[in-house]
């Protein structure tokens, strides 16, 4: 008898927590299940984005103009975003109608290109033209027949210096004149020599950054495109590697990581000559150094231009409606409309079109001692080689810089560091 | 301990100190995460680290409530959390009694299996949970992370250990002749003095389910459904990284777990005064 | 509390309701009874394990006789995944990382929470509370904030917090980022910070079910602080310290969240842990094949080394 009433008790406990909970959610689940009843035939886009595109007016300006279409705007943490992306795939089910993929993320979902609408298959051969062609090629299969994504912005590398550095160790300070003073990698590492004797400052604080910059201006980096590892056959990343430790060694560079508090203070303080990064960087450095106005200025890279960063937008299989949502993206991916975003968030279009626009190439930042900022970078963006990047790319670039940071900050020998690390990733290569 | 009962001793000022070094130790990067949300982001980059407050209090958690519907991820936080502290306590507490106080067949084993489903690392276990999740349909729900939330081998332990510890078996014999009923032992013999560990599994059950975000974040998508952690994680933005902001809603997120720990941490003194009646 | 009153008439009615014949009768029933209640009480749950938890653990051993990436089909591939994992050098370097680590972070954390919490527990302290909350803190506090504080104390540079502290006293600075043990200290250091006012709490709770008395008995026979600690204390928490040493045990085989904060997605060698392996496998690498052939030997692993622990820890207590 009282057994009986035990039971009862309990089962009604887990009820109501069930209760509860199901009740809670009523508004977490209708927003996403998309037909509202007020119009039959309105089509609900879901579309995720990982940061601050400037995507938000653009959305309701075409909800707008669409009355059928109501794009779902979803904001969600980048590595978040694109694990959940992943994770939905792999499992079937879940994954948004539309969907930002950052540059780094590419390789890897275009390796699984079965799992995206074929952009060719909606008319993507239209636009093609619109882009850089090496912003589209990452995208693309290596054959050429298959899109998984249209790119949105890009991030082209310049050389970021602090003037008053340059100007202290008597070197020219005026972004024409540093471009035609490093123009080659030797030069770079002359001026290098001359700013550490006359004011003790490292050129650079980061290993990492010194060898991406010139791995990016090869023509090909750790894999070819049938993915065999590359870097004990082609010599660019050796190179690379060679250069950045060769710098490390004559004690020309810091060692503070990237992101690293200390790697920001470094910004502000003014503890090395020059920064080697995207367009993005732009914000970090302001956000990181409000105090250094003025004192930093942003010129052309010796020998060429990379890329880093920058994102694309696909459309999984698991949408009912690829043609709205291939209309959606190719608006959105339209010179005129990344030119606004441009404008609201900075985001650097991917749209040749777009450097040719007078207020774009006019844009100047007082931060950066009055430079032409878009322009410096509209510059760097035209000057990239394309490049194919293998899915594999994060394990061999991750051994690599463990061997710098060893090189850096632990006596490590370059030669042996490298064997390791090599003999590390082709360990790691055969698993996946 | 008892001892030393009145006035002042010289072990009493060394316990005061570690004490108080203790605390200053664990509370430094709490105290500093306020430090950070009180300035402009460039303050997280002074080497050594800035230390006192600054002057953007309001600024930073109005961009933060700018950008995120702060309140209503906190009020869904507030639900989850809550949910699966009661339920948890309950169920824990009768497995826990059970296992302490019941005879059954196969009960070692059935202990042994639990204690062995804590020894599975839970990292893998990501994408097919997410499977079960996306097949009931439960995407974007709460339930998605309060039912499975439930399952805690954690809580039936730590309750079985302290039942066992603390409750006389000749009380519960007495009551089982008695013909009192399992359920009223449970409740009114073994609940009463077990509250120790039900304020001890609450306090960490609840602080351990508001400040998770692994498997959140991966079925709660929708932003109406966001628990404050991920909302907090989508102020992190892909290239501009405003940290005061960012440790400002952390900071505030976290405040009301003190709440929690305080109104919890009274069941230990009044158990305290309770076990001196009671034996 | 109204069940001091319930307690009594309990009592009371132990002697009316004796009698023999009625007892042998209920005997069967009863022992069913027990049983089917005890089924029921533990049911919950085996039932939710039955649903959320059971499929992923099958699906782990299935994966581990797989190549697979996560998105594309998966190969059979036999043993090779555990050929793989037990001829990498990084695979049992994690092993002997994570059994360091936690030698080193959990034996402080034993000794001082229990003091901490005899301390905290004790009558004459004032302010409790506001020294249990903090140092319970550390659980709670954002991983965001520990991360850049601890990469402060522990900076390779010579400005770093700790090795500031260690240059009064005369020492060189120690690379804390790359240094074979002064990166396993580091973490181990975390993992104190993060755990002792957790394992404080659970002991405090455990000593509260001490009866206040056997103190006072002990204190009238001119028992020290000492004596009350090891005779009275460390022996009726035995159930307590049995949980707690087991819970840190295959808490620290699983670390993960520290190393992950302190080394950064770059896992170096001289930090990597046995499960920040299998994460990097399979979440950087693509590689769910040898991911879970190292989460199941992982799991064989911290069944061995709990049972040891359960035999060492039970002799030492008994």
């Amino acid at each position: 008898m009282k057994g009986k009433i035990s039971i009862i008790f309990f089962m009604f406990v887990l009820s109501l927590l069930l209760v509860a909970c199901s009740d809670s959610d009523e508004t977490g689940g209708e927003s996403s299940s998309g037909g509202d009843g007020n119009s039959e035939e309105k089509v609900t886009l879901d579309f995720w984005v990982f940061g601050q595109f400037g995507f938000d007016g653009l959305v309701e300006k075409y909800n707008e103009e669409n009355p059928n279409v109501e794009v779902n705007l979803q904001l969600q943490e980048s590595e978040d975003m694109h694990n959940n992306l992943f994770t939905s795939l792999s499992a079937g089910s879940g994954a948004p109608d539309i969907s930002m993929i950052e540059i780094a993320y590419i390789p890897q979902f275009r390796e699984a290109q079965d799992h995206f609408y074929n952009l060719y298959d909606y008319g993507a051969d239209d636009v093609k033209n619109n882009f850089l062609d090496w912003a589209w090629k990452n995208a693309e299969s290596p054959e050429g027949d298959y899109m998984i994504a249209l790119p949105t912005d890009i991030g082209p590398t310049a050389m970021y210096y602090r003037t008053d550095i340059f100007e202290e160790a008597g070197l020219p300070s005026n972004p024409d004149e540093v471009a035609e003073l490093i123009s080659t990698w030797d030069d770079y590492v002359e001026v290098a020599r001359t700013i550490k004797s006359e004011t003790g400052t490292n050129i650079t604080d980061s290993p990492e950054l010194l060898f991406n910059a010139v791995r990016d201006q090869a023509p090909e980096q750790y894999f070819n495109e049938d993915n065999e590892l590359i870097i004990e056959t082609s010599p660019y990343v050796k190179e690379a590697y060679d250069f950045a430790t060769g710098l490390i060694q004559e004690g020309l560079v810091g060692q503070n990581e990237l992101w690293t508090p200390e790697w920001g203070n470094a910004m502000s303080e003014g503890t090395s000559a020059t920064l080697l990064a995207a367009s993005w960087m732009v914000g970090r450095v302001k956000e990181n150094a409000p105090d250094a106005a003025g004192n930093w200025a942003i010129t052309t890279l010796p020998e060429g231009a990379g890329n880093w960063g920058g994102s694309f937008i696909s459309i999984p299989k698991q949408s009912e409606y690829p043609e709205e949502a291939y209309e959606f993206i190719s608006w959105l991916t339209s010179p005129e409309q990344l030119l606004e975003a441009f404008n609201v968030a900075g985001i650097f279009p991917s749209t040749p079109g777009v450097y040719e626009d007078e207020d774009f190439l006019s844009k100047s930042d007082e931060y950066f001692s009055g430079t032409k900022t878009a322009s410096v970078f509209a510059d760097a963006a035209q000057k990239v080689e394309p490049v194919f990047i293998g899915k594999d790319t994060p394990i061999v670039h991750n051994e690599l810089v463990t061997a710098l940071i060893n090189v850096a900050s632990a006596d490590g020998d370059p030669e042996e560091e490298w064997n390791n690390a090599v003999e590390r990733i082709k360990d790691q290569l055969a698993r996946n | 301990m008892h001892s030393g009962g009145k006035g002042f001793t010289f072990s009493k000022l060394f316990i005061y100190i570690i004490l108080i070094a203790g605390s200053v130790i664990s509370l430094f990067p709490f105290y500093w995460m306020f430090v950070i949300a009180t300035n402009h982001t460039s303050a997280i980059n002074k080497v050594p680290p800035a230390i006192l407050p600054g002057k953007e209090l309001v600024t930073n958690f109005q961009n933060v409530l700018a950008k995120i519907d702060f309140f209503g991820a906190m009020l869904n936080s507030l639900i989850i959390s809550s949910l699966v502290t009661i339920g948890v306590l309950f169920i824990c507490s009768l497995a826990g009694f059970a296992f302490a106080k019941l005879n059954f067949r196969g009960k070692e084993f059935l202990f042994i299996f639990i204690l062995v489903t804590m020894m599975i690392p839970p990292q893998l276990g990501l994408i097919p949970q997410y499977y079960i999740i996306t097949q009931l349909g439960w995407l974007n729900e709460l339930k998605a992370v309060v039912v499975p939330g439930l399952i805690d081998a954690f809580g039936i332990f730590w309750m079985r250990q302290y039942v066992k510890g603390s409750v006389p078996d000749e009380l519960l014999e007495a009551a089982k002749i008695d013909g009192c009923s399992y359920f009223r032992i449970y409740w009114n013999i073994v609940c009463p003095v077990i509250l120790p560990a039900f304020a001890t599994l609450a306090i960490i059950r609840f602080m351990y389910v508001w400040n998770d975000f692994l498997w959140p974040l991966v079925v709660l998508r929708d932003t109406t459904s966001h628990t404050i952690q991920i909302a907090i994680r989508t102020l992190v933005d892909n290239y501009v990284q405003d940290y005061g902001m960012i440790l400002s809603g952390t900071f505030w997120a976290t405040v009301p777990l003190i709440l929690v720990f305080l109104i919890f941490n009274r069941f230990f003194i009044e158990s305290l005064t309770q076990g001196a009646i009671k034996s | 509390m109204g069940n001091k009153g319930d307690y009594s008439v309990i009592k009371t009615t132990i002697n009316t309701n004796s009698s023999a014949q009625i007892k042998t009768k209920r005997y069967f029933s009863e022992s069913f009874k027990e049983s089917f209640v005890g089924y029921l009480y533990v049911s919950p749950f085996f039932i939710l394990f039955g649903i959320f938890g059971l499929f992923p653990i099958l699906f782990s051993f299935y994966l581990g006789f797989q190549k697979w990436n996560g998105l594309n089909e998966m190969e059979f591939v036999g043993l090779n995944n555990y050929k793989l994992i037990y001829s990498d050098p990084v695979f049992w370097k994690a092993i002997y990382n994570t059994i360091i680590i936690g030698f080193l972070g959990c034996f402080p954390i034993l000794v001082f929470s229990i003091i901490l919490a005899f301390i905290l527990n004790s009558a004459f302290v004032r302010l409790k509370s506001i020294f249990r909350v903090s140092l319970f803190m550390p659980y709670v506090t954002s991983t965001v904030a520990v991360a850049i504080v601890f990469g402060v104390i522990f900076s390779n540079m010579e400005f770093g917090i700790a090795n500031l502290t260690f240059s009064w006293f005369g020492f060189e600075p120690i690379k804390w980022q790359v240094g074979e043990w002064a990166v396993k200290i580091a973490i181990a250091c975390m993992v104190l910070w993060r755990w002792v006012g957790y394992n404080v709490i659970i002991f405090i709770a455990g000593l509260q079910s001490i009866p206040i008395e056997l103190y006072e008995a002990a204190t009238i026979d001119g028992a020290t602080t000492r004596q009350q600690l090891f005779y009275i204390t460390v022996p009726l928490l035995k159930p307590v310290i049995i949980f707690t040493v087991f819970l840190s045990t295959v808490g620290s085989l699983q670390l993960f969240t520290e190393p992950l904060i302190f080394l950064g997605r770059n896992a170096r060698e001289e930090g990597i842990t046995a499960v920040l392996y299998l994460w990097r496998e399979a979440f950087n690498n693509m590689a769910f094949g040898t991911a879970s052939a190292a989460a199941v030997t992982l799991f064989f692993i911290i069944i061995i080394v709990s049972f040891i622990n359960y035999l060492i820890t039970n002799r030492i207590s008994s």
